[in-house]
């Protein structure tokens, strides 16, 4: 799409640096915690050490005599600081958080109490000595006691731990499962991990009591169309709060809608009329971030017809949330969204069952529960090949949705916008090389080694929509998920444009918007400057997210730039005294149409509006700017009885993983040999910086595999608190990736491109559990389909446990 | 993650290190690479009131080579030793234990004394200095005392040193020529602390049979421990592979696994006689090959 009857691309498609890396390698880019306010105080958070526990009393006295400590907030005194915090499920009523627990806490970690002083050593030295009586509770560790009968209860106003049980069913699901001439049920469970951004979530405040305004710089609040719901929590209107986003380092979700950070500091700072900082330290972060990610079991089951046709899915989906219920199911929306995966399945049931336990609450992170079911589905049907007795990647080509079918509508309602999975698995195939892993396979096993294969085809929707927040309910809810965007040219001509939302979190925006400008104006993409605007005066944004920031973005710049060259047409009409539709935009200037020897550059143009107001027409108005307000381009609301969910997150990109692995049998020990990935991502803006977010994410799927997990005991306390037991790979334990990009462009974006945020991690868990069990197969081993894949858990599986 | 107030001091000798210790008690504690104590000042989990500083004490930074020992000051950073001509010549096992030890850049400012003293169960340098029966030179205020390797580790974190005392050196015997060599384990992630390890020593006599052997394991129990019964099982015998076996099963004869979340009693057990039979088989099969 683009420019009508657009010429080839100059800038989309190529590799260029990334124009955000300059400055973050020199140490310029201004994170949060580089930021120093003349006063400015610093928090410390007191965090309980019992999952589950009455606070009966607190004595703060000692850390309040202790010099350098300016305050000391308790729960209880937080409590009428500020509201109940922003929540986005849909009972908030039964189980309310607060910025700080004040009579009850609900998981190992929780803050109970603040220490604000002149520096965070003196802080963490006033936290040692407030001393609180807890009444410690029967724990509930995990999502099986929480349902137990006797399981103490979380929350007061509930009548069990179960916040949420409700089934959304698609087509003839149960007369497909009565005539499936092959059902295959699988069991399958995700460990508990979390992004583990280089950056931590962290904010400054600044009240000023003279106006009343606060003033937070914020690294965690992208979501910033959301903000009043900050000042709601904070207590003060919404249009004297001002969230100024900085740029995160790294968010992976976990920085989408973080806003503990932001209220405390904000608390504190409105409190005590001073600058404030709160930066959560990793332990912090570990503990007690907004965002754990998701803890899941499934009991899945396909229905297949005699012929090796996918034909209904039913699953059950338990979720352990810990104990707030902030996102309500928008990791089940979001994984509705593609629930069928590449495969033309035509009926489905979806049972989310959400349980509360004494664990830190879960929120976003990268997949934002779509990768869980990815991994739950592949599992299924590399098991399904296994029972039907054929070839696992026949019987995925056999299913695929065809190329023809687009845009093809599925059980549930949401939109595949475009895809060509028989081409990226080719691409995959053409570089697999499998001929030669099969036959190292054969020889490794003849010398007692275990090599494996695993080859997984699977779904990366793109650019999310609201709607997942809340369809599984019945009532209606928001549905705008806008990006904003303004252009600037001054009067030499140059180019700069103001985001909102925390547009950065280690993603490219300021590259994509830099080549779209080139594509849309015709400047030079390296000489684009940007600046970031706060809330305050603000134009709405919803931020990275979902996969979504490169197509909003763009849009946004595009419609921007439309509005500018419109301008600039009605300019250089006057400047060259032609009529307006005889000219056009070119190569960052105006020309008559097939003559660019009448021709004005955009610097001609741009000091005409800036300065010349009297040397052009009338209705020309002074100044070079273009705000422009993009919607998602292509959502639909669901209907009242949910028979249809509508369209809400189409631009479906695809994968295709091969992973090659080898299994040490004796130590439990996975290393890999090779690792292909394929992805489909639309047209692709930079393939650099697409490259690098699917190692990334990748990376973050090795841990998931292999790895990570916050490893809960049965009293509820934490395992693996720090870096030292939540082991996070390093480039020695992941593979050297061959990349390949196929293009499908989507019919509903500019330029045909699709989201790519999220990729890796979506995909790696099961490309790598499905190698493993190849390995093993001689062994008779039982299947991986328990996270991580753990050594000693690799083990018991070749025992046969 | 701050650490609570301390005093910084900086003496210029043992003598005056020592004199420090004393002078503060409890509270005192020796800071050498800060690879471990930092950290857990940080968590604040160690909470001294004075740190003394030995990392500038002139000598103490000294790699000596005495012949038939190789000794190193409570001052020489791992790296040092790990890239050290002499020491590569001289003791191999020892560069190659160093290459397990947490990664480069912690290495270069973690010292080869600083691990010692501090005696993590998971410590690669302790089971080395056990394979190789290692002199330690202990000194307090009423001078200098000489411990070996097998005296020194009590438990977890644990040594011989006494408060007002402090490690100035340790003498790593030679790897006598003709004599194999190995070190290994397994970690879950690259340099993490090892699950489960061992090092092992072996010489073979002419007749080709185990004239001597030495087998230490790590990262398993509450301390580094040397598995005598495994060496007894191989010390006079041919190295088949049988035997090797024998003593690897040997290698764990009442020692009490360690359990975590990485791994239970029952893993540690498992990973430890595979791992005591691998070091076994290529401490055998550079002592056959004649490999130093
Ligand atoms: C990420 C990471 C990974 C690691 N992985 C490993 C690993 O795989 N294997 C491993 O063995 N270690 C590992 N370590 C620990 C590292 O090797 C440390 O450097 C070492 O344990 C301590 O040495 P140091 O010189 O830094 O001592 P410090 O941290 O300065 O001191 C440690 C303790 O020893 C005492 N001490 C130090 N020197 C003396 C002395 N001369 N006399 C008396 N007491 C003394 C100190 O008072 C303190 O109690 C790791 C560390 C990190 C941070």
């Amino acid at each position: 799409m683009g420019l009508g009857g657009m010429n080839k691309l100059n800038w989309i498609g190529r590799s260029l640096p990334r124009v955000e890396d300059k400055k973050f390698l020199m140490g310029r880019g201004g994170y949060i915690d580089d930021m120093d306010l003349h006063g400015m105080l610093h928090v410390a958070v007191l965090r309980s050490p019992f999952a589950h526990a009455i606070i009966k009393g607190m004595d703060t006295s000692a850390a309040e005599a202790l010099p350098g400590v300016v305050a000391v907030i308790t729960g209880k005194q937080a409590a009428e600081l500020c509201d109940w915090m922003p929540d986005f499920n849909p009972e908030p009523n039964l189980h309310k958080w607060r910025v700080l627990a004040d009579e009850k806490v609900r998981y190992v970690g929780e803050g109970v109490a603040v220490v604000v002083a002149e520096s965070r050593y003196i802080a963490e030295d006033g936290r040692d000595l407030i001393e609180v009586d807890y009444e410690p509770l029967a724990p509930v560790p995990s999502a099986r006691k929480a349902q137990e009968a006797g399981a103490a209860l979380l929350h007061d106003g509930m009548e069990s731990n179960v916040a949420h049980d409700s089934t959304l069913a698609f087509g003839d699901v149960d007369g497909e499962f009565e005539r499936a001439a092959h059902i295959v049920r699988e069991h399958v469970y995700w460990g508990r991990t979390a992004a583990q951004p280089m950056e931590t979530a962290g904010s400054v405040a600044s009240y000023n009591p003279g106006n009343g305004m606060l003033t937070i710089h914020a690294n965690s609040v992208a979501l910033t169309n959301f903000s009043f719901l900050v000042a709601g929590t904070l207590k003060i209107d919404s249009n004297k709060l001002d969230l100024v986003p900085m740029p995160a380092g790294g968010s992976f979700g976990s920085k989408f809608w973080a806003t503990r950070a932001t209220v405390t500091a904000g608390m504190c700072s409105k409190f005590l009329g001073r600058p404030v900082k709160y930066v959560e330290d990793r332990l912090d972060h570990a503990l007690s971030c907004d965002h754990h990610g998701s803890e899941r079991e499934y009991d899945i089951e396909m229905a297949i017809s005699a012929d090796g046709e996918f034909r209904a899915l039913r699953l059950v989906c338990t979720d352990d949330y810990g104990a707030y219920f902030q996102f309500g199911l928008g990791t089940h929306g979001n994984a509705m969204s593609q629930v069928i995966g590449p495969y033309d399945i035509k009926a489905i049931s979806y049972r989310a069952v959400g349980v509360l336990t004494n664990k830190c609450q879960q929120g976003a992170y990268r997949g934002f529960g779509s990768e869980v079911h990815n991994f739950a589905l592949e599992r299924l049907v590399d098991k399904a090949a296994i029972e039907l007795g054929v070839d696992a990647l026949e019987l995925r080509r056999k299913n695929f949705i065809t190329p023809d079918k687009f845009p093809h509508k599925i059980p549930g309602g949401n939109v595949y916008d475009s895809g060509n999975y028989e081409a990226v698995l080719q691409e995959a195939l053409k570089d697999a090389r499998l001929d030669y892993w099969r036959a190292e396979q054969a020889k490794a096993r003849e010398e007692g080694r275990y090599v494996g294969i695993g080859i997984v085809t699977q779904q990366e929707r793109s650019v999310y929509a609201a709607n997942e927040w809340w369809f599984f309910r019945g009532a209606e809810g928001v549905s705008s998920v806008p990006e904003s965007v303004s252009l600037h040219v001054d009067a030499l001509g140059k180019v700069s444009v103001t985001m909102y939302s925390t547009a950065f979190w280690g993603n490219s925006p300021e590259t994509v918007a830099a080549q779209v400008l080139g594509e849309e104006l015709g400047v030079n993409p390296d000489e684009v400057s940007f600046a970031y605007q706060g809330t305050n005066k603000g134009l709405p944004g919803s931020g990275p997210g979902g996969s979504r920031f490169t197509v909003m973005i763009t849009g946004a710049v595009q419609g921007a730039s439309a509005k500018i060259r419109d301008k600039a047409i009605k300019i250089a009409a006057h400047m060259l005294e032609v009529a307006e539709g005889d000219l056009e935009y070119v190569n960052g200037g105006v020309q008559v149409k097939g003559d660019p020897s009448q021709r004005k550059s955009l610097a001609e143009i741009a000091i005409m509006p800036r300065l010349f107001k009297h040397q052009l027409p009338d209705d020309i108005t002074s100044g070079f700017d273009a705000d422009m307000v993009y919607d998602h381009p292509y959502t639909t609301l669901p209907t009242a009885d949910r028979s249809d969910l509508g369209i809400f997150y189409p631009m479906m990109a695809h994968a295709t993983h091969i992973a090659v692995v080898e299994v040490d049998v004796e130590t439990g020990g996975v290393k890999f040999l090779d690792y292909i990935a394929v992805h489909d991502c639309g047209t692709v803006v930079n393939p650099r910086s697409l490259d690098g977010q699917v190692i990334g994410g990748l990376a973050q799927g090795v841990g998931q595999a292999l790895y990570e997990e916050f490893v809960y005991d049965d009293e509820g306390q934490i395992q693996s608190s720090s870096w030292l037991d939540y082991l996070i790979p390093s480039a020695m334990e992941i593979p050297e990736v061959r990349l390949g990009h196929h293009e499908t462009p989507s019919p509903f974006t500019p330029y045909g491109m699709k989201g790519g945020g999220e990729g890796g991690r979506m995909h790696a868990p099961a490309a790598i559990a499905s190698a493993v069990d190849d390995a093993l197969k001689p062994l008779g081993a039982t299947r991986a389909t328990h996270l991580p894949l753990t050594p000693e858990r690799i083990i018991s599986m070749v025992n046969g446990h | 993650m701050k650490p609570p107030r301390f005093e910084y001091l900086r003496p210029d000798s043992v003598g005056a290190a020592v004199a420090l210790l004393n002078e503060h008690g409890e509270g005192a504690r020796i800071l050498a690479g800060g690879q471990s104590l930092i950290p857990m000042m940080n968590f604040r989990i160690a909470q001294p009131s004075h740190l003394i500083d030995i990392t500038r004490v002139p000598g103490l930074d000294a790699i000596t080579d005495e012949g038939n020992a190789i000794t190193i000051g409570a001052a020489v950073r791992q790296s040092t030793v790990e890239y050290s001509p002499v020491v590569k010549d001289r003791c191999p096992l020892l560069v190659e234990a160093l290459k397990w030890v947490a990664h480069e850049p912690i290495r270069h400012r973690g010292t080869v004394c600083g691990s010692l003293a501090h005696a993590d169960p998971h410590s690669e340098l302790a089971a080395t200095s056990l394979a190789l029966n290692a002199t330690f030179t202990v000194v307090g205020a009423s001078g200098e005392r000489q411990v070996p390797a097998v005296d020194f580790f009590i438990g977890p974190f644990t040594t011989v040193i006494e408060s007002g005392e402090m490690l100035s050196s340790v003498s790593f015997p030679v790897v006598p020529a003709g004599s194999g060599y190995a070190i290994d384990e397994f970690s879950r992630t690259h340099g993490n602390f090892a699950i489960a390890g061992g090092v092992s020593v072996i010489q073979l006599g002419a007749d080709g049979k185990v004239a001597s052997a030495t087998l230490s394991m790590f990262g398993m129990a509450s301390r580094a421990f040397r598995a005598f019964a495994a060496e007894e099982r191989l010390i006079g015998s041919m190295p088949t592979a049988e035997a090797i076996a024998e003593a690897a099963d040997l290698a764990l004869v009442d020692v009490d696994c360690s359990a975590d979340m990485h791994g239970s009693e029952e893993y540690r057990a498992h990973l430890g006689r595979v791992y005591a039979g691998r070091v076994l088989t290529s401490a055998v099969a550079r002592a056959q090959g004649g490999s130093k």
